[in-house]
């Protein structure tokens, strides 16, 4: 609208320059995207966020790439193998590939990129994964580089394609300013970063694949508020949004001039149940919470209908997921009987600790819970104070009185192993890692610790479907609900993708 | 018996024309207590006012707009909004009294003892609430609900934290005020007891404008409250929270107006209520007239 | 005079230090790691470790606390545990936005809530004084979050006549500084009118209307001028207020200004970042009040301090 003002003016005064201008002008064309957060930092290996792995996304590369069916491609290696044993993986990199301030991309570089996760000196924020599996890097000659895994290790190339496996210029990260000038091999370079506002990327001239496609410049903005984001697309002064806040999904579905896609998600929302906790210690007591919880309304009322309910605590989208599970249909009458046999006729309380976003899902839950005799007392934090609370040790929650944790995990499309390692693995007790509850199976350990060794992809899945039908059976977690990825965009827009999980890429999308 | 109703008629009348006529100069009393009599009334008599339960969620009705059912529609979890700000008037008044009670029982007597002892201690005192004075209030407020954790209590404190220095400096400078007059120096010539001098003479001439001040603080708790709760910091799920419930209901707005209007309207009313309720008592009791 | 002048300059250091000390341990209190933010909920107990050990926060908090001092005085607020940047770089990106936008609500409020504060006092107690100060006292009645989601869906998503988002343009400022100036305007309307009432009440006042001076103006030389003082001191004392308002709408509003800078530290734990946007604006509230005294004692010089 506010362009139209101006081509008015322009209309008054002179049709002649107007032309003359619209010819000769060259108008650089801007992909304007909008997302729900800033980021966090402009080096993908120092953060572990989402969106700001989106916004990093047209500028970085690794090894390899996720393509848009889902499928690792190669980016900048070009082919690679791996010995019997599992352990060692040769890579040939790409040539002819410099970074944005002209580093050449060799062995050298992808060796230190590594070297520098692996440097605990650094402490860098991503590093972690990298030193649970790698050993060391070394350079075979200027194109070729071997990995050493600690132990067989599945989601290795997967892990290539994500933030910690970006390639950062060893000349700009040895200069100490990667954290605030982004420079990677993407095919758009920073332009401008500026930090209350926003991020603008450029084409990269010397970029070594397709220069062609996508627009001459893409403009991240933000803004936590979900009402504004709606209205940014409504507007246009965003040309694309992420996420959309569900309650919005109808009526821009509704629009002409929009366009909603909606996807599969891997975000799989669920409360922790602490089993120290002298009820919930009892397994009766969990299976009580999960036979009380309406997913499908859970769905209905906090997604308008843009989610499926978590029968496993794996998405739909993770290999190995097994739809045949549905463990706790809604059944209060069972879930009564069973806290009854637990000794709990009368219902018990306990508290659930949850962030800002999620405060929704503790009031319905709430409500739900309250039919069988529980009183959840939800405890809405802050987010930084929630995860304070939220990963303490045993002591910790029992000192502060927390008997739950609402959260949710996403591992993408990376494997089995990274949902399920964490959150019920017994070495992952919080605050080490996210086993919340401090949920410990001896059982399901060795199955996930077998199912890791397991390069066979059909025998791991079989292992997984096992490891699956444990956990609901357990339940150290009342799980609640599956997201699906909402994006919209203006409806002139194509080419815009979701990695399951909400990380969207751009860099080939463009505006008619 | 017949003459009966014209000797009390007329006095009737006249008392009514009285009362009347006071209303009719003060007319910022009467519209300002009227609305604060309102949410009064309405927090005192709400299971009256209103059959609905305020926690009554309905999953399968959410987001609906206002019909003979639920005057005001329902909110995100299909509970009844009318309801909702009928009993959010208790939580409003609550937060009022103490945060407002707060910010006074703190705020004074350090006013007070500052302007009476004078030197280091009215130095020290007033320094100290010159740093908080200076803290922007929201700043304040954001680190003490963060560390504090965010419930209604907290919410509360940080929202007196930062009045504690206006009552601090009013009542310093009333005591001040009233240590030059003539009678404070005549008590204190005739060898009367210092706190006698404080609670009989000082404390009881600083209450008029304390009132004052109080009433025109009694809005901005809410707002501040308001502003909290937008921050993310405000009272705990699923309190009906005035503040909480217009922050909840902007997320829906574009699809549903209703859900953050009703409590914002219940908020202006109150503000309003309370300031033109101030400018009221200050007219009334402004000790110049 | 010159005696609290000079109390009051001794005072703003000591100020700035209590301030400093506050904001540090209550942000230490504050629960909630930076490293563990930052790292991510996926990350190891080992590498949030190695992350805090990076950061400088695993040392003791005294010391943490006077290395912070010792560069602070010499203008150096550390860098931003998030962006890298240095913190001044930072808050002198953002502070010209602020200053700008409350500038801007300022005038607003003040060319607004004058001239209805005068049209409160000349008709006391009449209509027109009834109406212009409910409509003033209505306008700050609303929290600011929801005028300015309101006023940017109607004005920007309804009928397309204003930006929606940004500081790109003169009309980026329109509502973002309208929704700032609608509480310092009632708070200026009111205190307009009460001066004005006293005012007009005094003695010389009906003197020069019992000489025959023109009603209007005694109204804008005798009255306005006794009434610029509390105005004077209400706009000095409120500009705390004015940047806590800052806050709410910069967020609603994607203004890059301090308030924003403020609100994502906090929620990254930017520990340095808050610390330094603290001390900034509460040396400008500080300056601000002492200006406003000062400019009140040139303005009368019969007003005692003490």
């Amino acid at each position: 609208m506010n362009l139209k003002l101006k081509n008015r003016g322009w209309l008054v005064g002179g049709a002649l320059l107007a032309s003359l201008l619209a010819s000769t002008a060259v108008m650089a064309d801007t992909l304007t995207v909008m997302q729900i957060e800033g980021p966090r930092s402009m080096d993908p290996g120092d953060q572990s966020a989402t969106y700001t792995n989106a916004l990093l996304g047209p500028m970085y590369q690794g090894l390899l790439i996720r393509g848009s069916d889902l499928k690792l491609q190669p980016a900048l290696a070009t082919e690679w193998s791996v010995d019997e044993s599992g352990l060692e993986w040769t890579f040939k990199l790409r040539e002819g590939v410099v970074f944005h301030d002209g580093t050449p991309f060799n062995a050298d570089a992808v060796v230190y990129n590594f070297e520098r996760h692996l440097n605990t000196e650094r402490g860098l924020a991503a590093s972690g994964r990298i030193r649970t599996f790698l050993s060391k890097i070394e350079k075979l000659d200027d194109f070729t580089v071997k990995f050493t895994l600690k132990s067989p290790y599945p989601a290795f190339l997967a892990i290539l394609t994500s933030n910690s496996g970006q390639q950062v210029s060893p000349t700009a990260d040895a200069a100490g300013n990667l954290g605030a000038a982004a420079v990677g091999t993407g095919p758009y370079r920073m332009a401008e970063y500026n930090s209350g506002e926003y991020v603008l990327q450029e084409k990269f001239a010397d970029y070594w694949g397709d220069k062609a496609a996508g627009e001459d410049e893409i403009k991240w903005t933000w803004s936590a508020e979900t009402s504004v984001l709606n209205m940014a697309l409504q507007t246009g002064d965003a040309d694309i949004i992420n996420p959309v806040p569900p309650v919005f999904a109808a009526q821009i579905e509704a629009n002409p001039d929009l366009k909603l896609s909606v996807s599969d998600g891997s975000a799989v929302f669920w409360v922790s149940l602490n089993t120290e906790n002298d009820a919930l210690s009892d397994v009766r007591v969990r299976q009580a919470l999960n036979f009380a919880t309406d997913k499908v309304g859970l769905v209905q009322a906090i997604m308008s209908g843009y989610g499926s309910p978590a029968n496993s605590p794996l998405p739909s989208v993770a290999p190995g997921f097994d739809p045949s599970l549905n463990p706790y249909p809604l059944d209060l009458e069972k879930a009564k009987a069973l806290l009854a046999e637990a000794g709990y006729a009368d219902g018990f309380t306990m508290s659930v600790v949850v962030q800002e976003p999620e405060a929704r899902i503790g009031e319905v839950l709430q409500a739900m819970w309250q039919q069988i005799g529980v009183t959840l007392d939800v405890r809405r934090m802050e987010s930084g104070v929630w995860s304070d609370a939220a990963f303490g040790d045993q002591a910790k929650k029992s000192a502060e009185g927390t008997d739950s944790v609402m959260a949710s995990w996403s591992s993408g499309v990376n494997g089995a192993d990274l949902q399920l390692r964490p959150l019920y693995h017994s070495s992952s007790f919080s605050p080490g890692s996210a086993n919340l509850g401090f949920y410990k199976s001896e059982e399901l350990d060795a199955l996930l610790d077998k199912a890791a060794a397991t390069i066979d992809e059909d025998a791991r899945n079989a292992i997984y479907v096992d490891a699956q039908k444990l956990i609901t059976e357990d339940a150290p977690h009342v799980l609640l609900y599956v997201t699906k990825d909402l994006v919209a965009t203006r409806a002139n827009v194509e080419g815009v993708w979701t990695i399951p999980g909400g990380q969207i890429r751009v860099e080939t999308a463009t505006k008619n | 018996m017949t003459l009966a109703p014209s000797t009390v008629a007329p006095r009737k009348r006249s008392a009514m024309r009285a009362a009347l006529s006071w209303c009719g100069s003060h007319v910022n009393i009467v519209i300002g207590g009227g609305l604060i009599g309102l949410i009064v009334f309405a927090a005192i008599f709400a299971p009256l006012i209103t059959s609905a339960d305020p926690y009554a969620q309905n999953l399968m009705a959410t987001l609906l707009p206002p019909s003979w059912e639920h005057p005001f529609g329902t909110d995100d979890n299909g509970r009844d909004i009318f309801a909702r700000v009928i009993y959010g008037a208790r939580i409003s008044l609550l937060e009022v009294v103490l945060s407002v009670g707060l910010a006074l029982i703190v705020g004074t007597p350090l006013g007070i003892i500052a302007g009476m002892a004078g030197g280091v201690v009215d130095t020290v005192i007033m320094w100290v609430m010159d740093v908080l004075f200076a803290f922007p209030g929201i700043v304040l407020a954001i680190l003490i609900v963060s560390v504090l954790g965010p419930n209604l209590i907290n919410l509360l404190i940080a929202i007196a934290i930062f009045a504690v220095p206006v009552y601090a400096r009013l009542s310093r400078n009333l005591t001040l005020g009233l240590k030059r007059m003539e009678f404070i120096e005549a008590a204190n010539a005739l060898g009367i007891s210092r706190p006698r001098i404080l609670t009989h003479y000082i404390l009881r001439n600083s209450v008029g404008p304390l009132i004052v001040q109080s009433t025109l603080t009694a809005g901005t708790v809410i707002l501040s409250a308001a502003s909290l709760s937008f921050l993310g910091l405000g009272a705990q799920p699923p309190i009906p929270e005035w503040g909480a419930m217009m922050s909840v209901g902007r997320n829906y707005l574009g699809v549903n107006i209703w859900m953050s209007l009703f409590p914002g309207l219940a908020i202006m009313v109150m503000v309003l209520g309370f300031n033109v309720l101030g400018d009221g008592l200050r007219d009334l009791l402004d000790p110049r007239k | 005079m010159k005696a609290y002048i000079f109390r009051k300059l001794i005072a703003l250091p000591l100020i700035l230090v209590g301030v400093s000390i506050l904001v540090f341990i209550a942000l230490r209190a504050l629960p909630g790691e930076p490293a563990r933010i930052m790292a991510g909920p996926e990350a190891t107990q080992e590498a949030v470790d190695l992350v805090t050990i990076r950061l400088g926060l695993d040392r003791s908090l005294l010391e943490q606390y006077l290395t912070f001092a010792g560069n602070a005085i010499r203008g150096d607020f550390g860098d931003s545990l998030r962006s890298r940047l240095p913190v001044i770089q930072e808050i002198a990106e953002r502070v010209p936005y602020t200053l700008t936008l409350a500038l801007t609500a300022y005038l607003l409020a003040i060319s607004i809530g004058v001239p209805a504060g005068m049209i409160g006092a000349i008709y006391h107690n009449r209509w027109p004084d009834y109406v212009v100060m409910i409509i003033a006292i209505m306008g700050a009645s609303f929290a600011n979050f929801w005028l300015a989601l309101m006023a940017m869906n109607f004005f920007s998503v309804q009928l397309g006549w204003l930006p929606l988002l940004g500081a790109n343009s003169w009309q980026s400022y329109i509502l973002p500084s309208i929704t700032l100036a609608v509480l310092p305007t009632a708070v200026i309307a009111r205190m307009t009118r009460s001066s004005m009432i006293e005012v007009l009440g005094q003695d010389y006042v009906r003197t020069a209307r019992a000489k025959g001076l023109q009603v209007r103006s005694i109204y804008w030389s005798h009255a306005l001028r006794n009434a610029v003082i509390p105005i004077v001191t209400i706009v000095g004392l409120n500009f705390g207020s004015l940047i806590g308002g800052a806050v709410v709408t910069e967020t609603v509003f994607n203004w890059p200004g301090i308030g924003r800078l403020m609100v994502d530290s906090v929620r990254f734990r930017d520990y340095p970042v808050i610390q330094g946007v603290t001390l900034v604006a509460v040396f400008g509230v500080v300056l601000m009040n002492f200006l406003a005294e000062m400019l009140i004692a040139f303005l009368n010089p019969r007003i005692r301090f003490d």
